[in-house]
């Protein structure tokens, strides 16, 4: 990506008062930058969650995992970041008005494909809706009770529900019942909570 | 909302484009807040001290309001 592009995106982007849709461009931007070096971003956690449900969650750092990669070497990061005129390292920048953070390889168990958002300079890929759901009802029980984990899933569930997001219900299924989770029953029960309050059918069969 | 008027939807296959993307905006917020706060912002997390220094006391821009998305 030439430097004259990556300037006038930092400055579209720096510009942007908009939390959810600057966390989206500054995806897609920081995305092909690291693309272009042969190395796929994902994006995981609460930043995941707000591009996929609008949720009004997410603060102002914008969480990647590696796809292809168990590391990038420290003088790498610091030139990529460079690039984007980041500031700070060696896992969290400061670019254009928001935190990039930087993680490990990613963590999925999902056999969902990656999401896809084709981003204004290019392509994000966010971490499987079944995952995030599925993870965030097990926090949201363990180790204690979790409010916020709590209310992330309801929006989860109900933007799929409601037709928003595609979302494959047998491998939230699987996954819940994963012995890496053991959360299906908490999983049945939040998921028909939220179909019955949108008034839609549960994806999954009544308890017994 | 009848089926006709819809936004499009976040497929799992294929991309979503960033027009449809946005336009997805509002529909995902509106189904978000029928189940829970329209804001569940975190109070409070270890990112604190940085997220307060670079967003004036806040921990991130303000949400723009469902009608405006």
């Amino acid at each position: 990506m030439q430097a004259d592009l990556v300037k006038a995106a930092l400055a579209d982007i720096l510009a942007d008062t908009d939390p959810t849709r600057k966390a989206a461009k500054l995806a897609s931007l920081c995305s092909e930058v690291f693309r272009q070096r042969g190395i796929d971003l994902v994006v995981v956690g609460g930043s995941a969650i707000e591009l996929l449900t609008e949720g009004a969650y997410t603060s102002g750092d914008l969480d990647f995992c590696l796809l292809n990669r168990n590391a990038v070497p420290l003088r790498e990061r610091q030139e990529l970041m460079g690039q984007l005129q980041g500031q700070g390292g060696p896992r969290s920048w400061q670019v254009a008005g928001q935190f990039v953070d930087l993680l490990g390889p990613l963590e999925s168990l999902a056999r969902t494909p990656l999401r896809k958002l084709a981003g204004p300079y290019g392509l994000v890929q966010i971490i499987q809706p079944e995952e995030l759901l599925v993870e965030r009802i097990l926090v949201s029980v363990y180790p204690q009770k979790s409010v916020p984990a709590r209310q992330c899933a309801r929006k989860l569930a109900a933007v799929a529900l409601g037709g928003a997001l595609g979302l494959d219900w047998n491998e939230v299924e699987r996954l819940a019942r994963l012995p890496e989770y053991r959360i299906f029953p908490e999983c049945q029960k939040v998921i028909e909570e939220i179909a019955n309050e949108l008034k839609v059918k549960t994806p999954f069969h009544p308890h017994p | 909302m009848s089926s006709k008027s819809k936004p499009p939807s976040i497929p799992i296959h294929e991309a979503v484009s960033w027009e449809d993307w946005l336009k997805g905006r509002r529909w995902r917020r509106e189904l978000g807040s029928r189940v829970a706060p329209p804001i569940i912002r975190r109070e409070a997390s270890s990112s604190d001290p940085r997220l307060r220094r670079l967003f004036h006391g806040e921990r991130g821009l303000p949400f723009a309001r469902s009608k405006r998305l």
